[in-house]
Formats: C-alpha cells, sequence, structure tokens
C-alpha cells in the first residue's frame, strides 16, 4: 500500500467531463415494467428456452438452460408474463433470441437473508454446483461463466480482486468496494475457499477508498490492498500483471482475475440463494443529469435507467453499453442490461466529436501508447493490405482491444475495428495462444 | 481488409483524444502567426502580400487535387499550414509569381501525386521552398533591411549570414561572425547597441569579458531575412508551447539543435582561422533559417520518422548536413536542403530502426 504501481510502457491518462475519481453512490434502481431478458449474455453458446409465450413466470424461474460449456442458465428478473420470446441485436454484434417479461404479480424470494456463515460448511464441488446453477457469470464481456473459470483451475496461484476502473465514467467496482465491502469480501473468501491461492491481492485506484475492505476482514487478515495508478488500461489483464507481478513474470503467472461486481454475485448466489438476475450499472457520461450507480435487474432498458437520473443534459450522440473506449454502442434505448453491462454511458454530441477520419499523418503515437508495444499504424496497413501473415508476424494476435491507439490517432484512422474485425476472423486457438 | 468498407459509425472507440489531425495543423499555424506578423511590420505590405499570396495558391492547389480526387480537405488545415511557411521563407518584395508557383509545386506535385496528406514522402513546405530557391536564386537572394533600421521601407540588404559569407574569402585571420559584420559595417540596430552596451556595463564586465553588439538584433529579429526566419525568440516561444501542449515532438528539434550546436562550436571556427571549439554558436543557430526549420518543418509527423530513436537518428542527420552545407555548400542557407535529404532517408529509418517491441516478434510465421 505505500507505493502506487503501473504497467511498464505506453497507456494514456484519459480524463472524463466529471470532476472527481471518486466513487457515486449506489442506489436501487426501479423495477422495469418489461424486462428484456437476453439468452445469451455469456461467451458460448446460447441458452435454451423452457418458457412458452403467455406463460407466467416466477421471480428467479430459470428460463433459459446452459447448454454446454461458455453457456449458463437465465433466470427470470421479475415475476410477471412472457409476452414474447423473439430475435434482438446485441450490442457486440450479432443477435440473439429474448424473453420478454411483462412485471406482474408479487415477489416472493427476495428480502429474506441467510446467515452469513452458511456457505463455510459447503464443499467445494457445493459451491461450484450452485454457481453453475444460479447462472453466475464473470461480469467483463464476453461473460465466461465462473463455474468454467473456477472448475478448470488448479489449486495455488494467484486471485486478484480487480477493483481497478480505468475507463472514463465507470464507477461501478470502486462503488461496490466503498458501499459492500463486507458482501465483497465474502466473496472473495468463497473464491479463496474453492481455489486455494498462494496469494490473494486487491487491486484499486489510487484514489479508491478501501476502509470498508480492511474493516470487513474483522478479525480474519484482511486481504493485500495494492493501488495503482489512474491509467488506461490499467484495468486489463496484461496491464495487472505487470503491474502486480512484473513483466517479466505476467505470462507465466496463474492468475485468476474477477471483479468486485463478479464476486458480488458469487456472495449473492451462494450466500442469499439467489439467482444471477442483478447487476450494479454505471449510468454517466457528459449528456447524463445525475450520474449514479444503480442496481438493477437484468432486462431493464437502458432508457429507464437514464430517466432515473434525471435524463439527459442534452441530446445525447451515442448510448454506450460498457466504458467509453472499449464498450459497444446500442441502436436505441430499449437495449436491454445484461450481466456482462457495466455501464450505460450516454456521451454528449462533443464529447464523440464529429468523426472526421483522415490519413494516417504517421505521428507514432499509436505506438508510443499501446501497452503491448505492437505498431498499430503497420499492423493497419498490413490489415488493409490484406497481407495477414505479415500481420500475424507484427504480433496481431497479441492485441488485446483496449483502444489506446485508436484514442489516441489525431486522424481517427479506425484502427481497433480493423483489429477487432482481423481477430475476430482467426481460428480461436491461436488467439488464445496470444492471450 | 473485409471489415474496411462495412465499418460503422459507432464503433469502439467512443470517444477520442482532443487532439486531431485538423487541430495539429490549425495549432501550429496559429503559433508561427506571430512570427510573420513580425516579418509584415519589419518589411510592409510586400511581405504580407506573399504571404497571402502563398497561402491562396496553397489552398487553390489541394483544391484542385481534392476536385480531381473527389474530397474536401481544405478544413484539415495542412494546406494552409504549407502555404503559410512557404510565404514566411519568402524574401520581402519577392515577384509574386515565386510563391505562387512554389505553392502549386508543393501542392501539386510534392503533396497532392503522391496521394496528398499522409502519403507524400517529402514535406510540401520545403520541397517548393527549395524549388524557389534553386530556380530563381536571384529573386530569392535579395534581401531587404527591417524599416525600423532603415528609416524606409525597401532598402536592400545582405542576410547576416550572407554577408559573412561573401567576405569570408578575404579574411584577416582570427575573426568572428559577429565581429566581421562588425567591421564589414553591417548596420545593427540602436537598440541592439543600447541593450548590449547596457548588459556590458551592468555584467559582463564584472566577468571580466565583453558582449559584442549584435546578438540582441539576431534574437529579436532585427536584420534582413525572410519573415519566417527573422524573430528567433518568437519562433522559439512558439515552439516551448507547442512542446509543452505535446503538438510537436521534442526529439526531432533538440537534436538537431543539440548536434548543430556541437558542430558550430567544434569546426565553426575553421573558417575563421580560430581553432578548433571557439565556433560562435548563438550565432550560427539565430541566423538563417535554422529554427523555423528545426522546429516546424522537420517535425512534420508524415515525413519524419515516427519512433523515439529514429528521430534522434533523424535529427543528428539534419543537424551533419545542415553544418556541412552552411560550411562547404554553395549557399549560405543549408537547412531546408537537410531536411529534404532526410525525408528521403525516413523509409530507410523506418525500415532499419525497430519499432516498438519488435524485438519481441516471433519469427515463425505459420497459421
Amino acid at each position: 500500500m505505500s507505493s502506487i504501481r503501473s504497467f511498464e510502457r505506453g497507456g494514456i491518462r484519459i480524463r472524463d467531463d466529471r470532476e472527481t475519481d471518486q466513487p457515486l453512490p449506489i442506489a436501487n434502481a426501479f423495477l422495469p415494467n418489461s424486462a428484456v431478458v437476453l439468452l445469451k449474455q455469456h461467451a458460448g453458446a446460447p441458452a435454451r428456452c423452457i418458457v412458452r409465450r403467455g406463460e407466467f413466470v416466477r421471480e428467479g424461474m430459470v428460463i433459459g438452460r446452459g447448454e454446454g460449456r461458455g453457456s449458463s442458465n437465465i433466470h427470470a428478473p421479475v415475476p410477471g408474463v412472457v409476452r414474447d420470446i423473439r430475435r434482438v441485436p446485441l450490442a457486440e454484434g450479432g443477435e440473439t433470441e429474448a424473453v420478454v417479461i411483462a412485471l406482474e404479480g408479487s415477489f416472493d424470494r427476495l428480502g429474506r437473508r441467510m446467515e452469513r456463515y452458511v456457505w463455510k460448511g459447503m464443499s467445494r464441488g457445493d459451491v461450484l454446483r450452485t454457481i453453475k446453477d444460479r447462472g453466475v457469470v464473470d461480469v467483463e464481456v464476453p461473460g465466461q461463466p465462473l463455474f468454467d473459470l473456477l472448475s478448470d483451475r488448479e489449486s495455488g496461484g494467484l486471485l486478484i480482486l480487480n477493483g481497478v476502473e480505468s475507463e472514463p465514467y465507470l464507477r461501478t467496482e470502486a462503488s461496490l468496494i466503498r458501499e459492500r465491502a463486507l458482501e465483497i469480501f465474502d466473496g472473495l473468501a468463497l473464491l479463496a475457499k474453492v481455489l486455494a491461492p498462494s496469494r490473494t491481492v486487491v487491486a484499486v485506484d489510487e484514489s479508491c477508498p478501501t476502509e470498508g475492505l480492511i474493516s470487513a476482514a474483522g478479525t480474519e487478515t484482511p486481504p493485500e490492498i495494492i493501488r495503482l495508478k489512474t491509467r488506461y488500461p490499467q484495468d486489463m489483464r496484461n496491464q495487472l500483471l505487470e503491474a502486480i507481478v512484473g513483466a517479466k513474470r505476467k505470462s507465466s503467472a496463474s492468475a485468476l482475475i474477477i471483479r468486485p461486481s463478479t464476486a458480488m454475485a458469487l456472495h449473492e448466489a451462494v450466500v442469499l440463494a439467489k439467482p444471477m438476475m442483478e447487476r450494479y450499472v454505471t449510468v454517466s457520461g457528459g449528456a447524463i443529469k445525475r450520474p449514479a450507480v444503480l442496481k438493477v435487474r437484468i432486462g431493464t432498458p437502458v432508457g429507464d435507467l437514464i430517466e432515473e437520473c434525471g435524463g439527459f443534459l442534452g441530446p445525447p450522440a451515442r448510448i454506450v453499453l460498457g466504458g467509453p473506449i472499449r464498450g459497444f454502442s446500442v441502436h436505441d434505448l430499449d437495449a436491454p442490461v445484461t450481466k456482462t453491462s457495466s455501464a450505460v454511458i450516454a456521451l454528449s454530441e462533443r464529447e464523440v466529436g464529429r468523426l472526421r477520419r483522415g490519413p494516417c499523418i504517421r505521428c507514432g503515437r499509436c505506438a508510443e501508447v499501446c501497452p503491448e508495444r505492437l505498431d498499430p499504424e503497420r499492423l493497419f496497413r498490413l490489415i488493409t493490405n490484406r497481407r495477414y501473415d505479415e500481420a500475424q508476424a507484427w504480433r496481431l494476435h497479441d492485441c488485446t482491444l483496449c483502444g489506446s491507439c485508436g484514442y489516441i490517432c489525431p486522424a481517427r484512422v479506425p484502427l481497433v475495428a480493423a483489429f477487432a474485425t482481423r481477430l475476430g476472423e482467426l481460428p480461436s486457438a491461436n488467439r488464445e495462444a496470444g492471450r | 481488409m473485409t471489415g474496411a468498407r462495412n465499418l460503422v459509425l459507432g464503433q469502439a472507440p467512443h470517444i477520442f483524444h482532443p487532439q486531431s489531425t485538423a487541430s495539429l495543423t490549425w495549432g501550429v499555424a496559429l503559433a508561427l502567426s506571430p512570427a510573420a506578423l513580425w516579418g509584415i511590420y519589419c518589411f510592409g505590405a510586400a511581405a504580407g502580400f506573399a504571404i497571402g499570396a502563398s497561402i491562396v495558391s496553397a489552398l487553390l492547389g489541394e483544391l484542385i487535387v481534392d476536385g480531381l480526387s473527389r474530397r474536401f480537405t481544405l478544413v484539415d488545415g495542412s494546406a494552409f499550414l504549407t502555404g503559410l511557411m512557404i510565404g514566411m521563407a519568402m524574401p520581402p518584395g519577392v515577384p509574386l509569381f515565386i510563391p505562387i508557383c512554389a505553392s502549386l509545386f508543393a501542392m501539386l506535385v510534392v503533396k497532392g501525386a503522391f496521394g496528398g496528406l499522409g502519403s507524400n514522402w517529402m514535406n510540401p513546405a520545403l520541397a517548393g521552398i527549395a524549388f524557389a530557391i534553386l530556380d530563381w536564386p536571384r529573386q530569392m537572394g535579395a534581401w531587404l533591411l527591417p524599416r525600423h533600421i532603415a528609416g524606409v521601407v525597401g532598402v536592400s540588404g545582405a542576410t547576416p549570414l550572407e554577408f559573412v559569407r561573401q567576405r569570408i574569402a578575404g579574411l584577416p585571420t582570427l575573426a568572428d561572425p559577429l565581429g566581421l559584420l562588425k567591421a564589414a559595417g553591417f548596420r545593427f540596430s540602436d537598440l541592439d547597441n543600447r541593450v548590449t552596451d547596457f548588459l556590458n556595463q551592468v555584467f559582463f564586465s564584472r566577468i571580466g569579458s565583453d558582449m559584442p553588439s549584435g546578438y540582441f538584433d539576431l534574437l529579436i529579429g532585427n536584420k534582413p531575412g525572410s519573415p519566417g526566419e527573422l524573430s528567433g525568440l518568437l519562433l522559439l516561444a512558439a515552439s516551448i508551447v507547442l512542446i509543452a501542449r505535446r503538438m510537436i515532438r521534442w526529439e526531432v528539434p533538440a537534436t538537431i539543435i543539440g548536434g548543430f550546436a556541437i558542430l558550430t562550436w567544434v569546426f565553426g571556427g575553421l573558417q575563421f582561422g580560430t581553432g578548433l571549439c571557439s565556433g560562435d554558436v548563438l550565432f550560427a543557430l539565430f541566423t538563417g533559417s535554422f529554427l523555423l526549420v528545426a522546429f516546424f518543418m522537420a517535425t512534420d509527423p508524415v515525413t519524419s520518422p515516427s519512433t523515439r530513436i529514429g528521430m534522434f537518428v533523424y535529427g543528428l542527420g539534419i543537424a551533419i548536413i545542415a553544418f556541412l552545407i552552411r560550411v562547404f555548400g554553395s549557399m549560405s542557407e543549408g537547412s531546408a536542403f537537410a531536411v529534404l535529404i532526410m525525408n528521403c532517408v525516413t523509409p530507410l529509418i523506418a525500415r532499419g530502426i525497430a519499432p516498438s517491441g519488435r524485438q519481441e516478434a516471433p519469427a515463425e510465421k505459420e497459421i
């Protein structure tokens, strides 16, 4: 805690329109009148729909059954009637089936808090089965099921709670660390039980308040807290490991990196027996009147959340699910919150700027900020000329799509889009190898 | 690339760094404007006409290329900046067809023919200036005295560099550039004499040395020359702002100036017969278009290397060539040509010097 660490090379300090980098207050969002629940909110295949139109669903009931590795159960976030089952576009691209539930009936399972120590008697297998049943997935896109992440791992290694928010506007994790320290510490303890890590680290921004986390530990040993510089993309895997174990050891480090939001969902699934049907979401951006972190039912349309935050300051130019650097823009205000939506960011016209794409002026800033030591200018040129083999030789597969190059580029060359498209076309095994 | 055509608006990242190509170019143009205004003040409307004609024809040239390639790029400011730089390098009172031809050559042949901004391999402004110097050497070497020195507009006078150069052949041994200027009757302003006297009285006499007159004039720009090379002080101030705001890189001008200063100090005295390590660095830096070229033209991102080591190599090359041209070449001024030569070498530098992290690139190329 004595010193503030960071990664070695590249990166960029990105400021947003809010003056403060402090966490936001957490509030409960209203229930949606109509929830649009996607059947694909995770990395693998869509869940198989097991409800029919017109059917009544209870709160927390399974409505989509996970099919195979990477897939996960989907639960009804609100009680009500299945109005429709239709195909809707995914923010990440493509489309999927969604169950539309009109809110109706009573809430029968929430509010009953179980004892905090109950899980300590559970076996590793019990815990794993519980989180599989309750559809807990990693809250980072693409949403790896937590069951897959945990059951694959051997014991030992590094467990990192990643509370770093290096994208502008995002406050979800820092706010959770401040206000839900007890639950997060519980989730972390659960993970420690399953994984038996050799070292547990809580990584937070330099400005993040952590008193809660230390007092949550109570009589137990508090976790090792490492403060990291507010510098994009400090929150990404490679940059985290570089800061925590060093550049030389990062590739050999066996580490499970978990967001506080995931730890929270884990805690709720195991301790409160609650399926993953809620998400903490930052609602912010230059076009939002009163930014906040909201506890939101999955399937709530982003428009409802914006309304709850006082609406727009001015006409929004773009609405993004996730952060403004790596997030996905959505078509309209009906787009629903999913398990992997960390934020709803409404950007003003001024922030987005008029996208005036120009020719590359070879300023070299992209290579300067690339945290993976790539040469984005060259990679872009190779890709546009279809010289894919050469792009591979220049380590295109090491690109983590952090977007630093795209952010800094004065000519607004669509670097990230080109890399994303090309990486998406690569055989996945090859991509994994580069990770 | 398959995705290039169907890239939709709205792909990540959704926000950008405030500096865009346009803001960078317009920023540099704005930073240059005080120096240009000083030139117009010194030489009257004629200097203004040269700058204006050059800007208008550069914009026109860009517009012609835009028309042929069906796009509109005047807003990115690069044509304006090229025109401004060419205009600022023209001797005041130059026949207007020269800046017009130089700007059109720069925009049509050097920039447009190679594909416009980003694709040219020579700095268009420098190429236009070199074109003018080579085609009309007489007109490009006709200089005027600033009006507050001569008393009226339009009195001709050689630049300090040319003055020294013309007289260096029949030189009595053991001299230095400023001493030479003084002995040959080069006109310094009254202000310079007063400032020099003042500094000598209160400061230099106490440490047992004596500042020759002339430095002050060279620094603030009381001398014959083009508007762009006139005021070292204004150029320095502008470049400090640009570097502080990270609009130009410090590496290139630092290496050029450092390299050039060391070379001048070590070898610059030889031609005056004063031996090694006796060159007059300040005189060398504040005469000719050296500062303008080092800070504003050599830093053009398109035609300079993009890696730090590459920038050092490039800057050092410019320093060495500029020094050689100045001392041994047939022209008094060589920094523009030095940059053009290094522009041509830039692709080689980019290829030869490993860009960031290339060392780690795996050799195997399977898939």
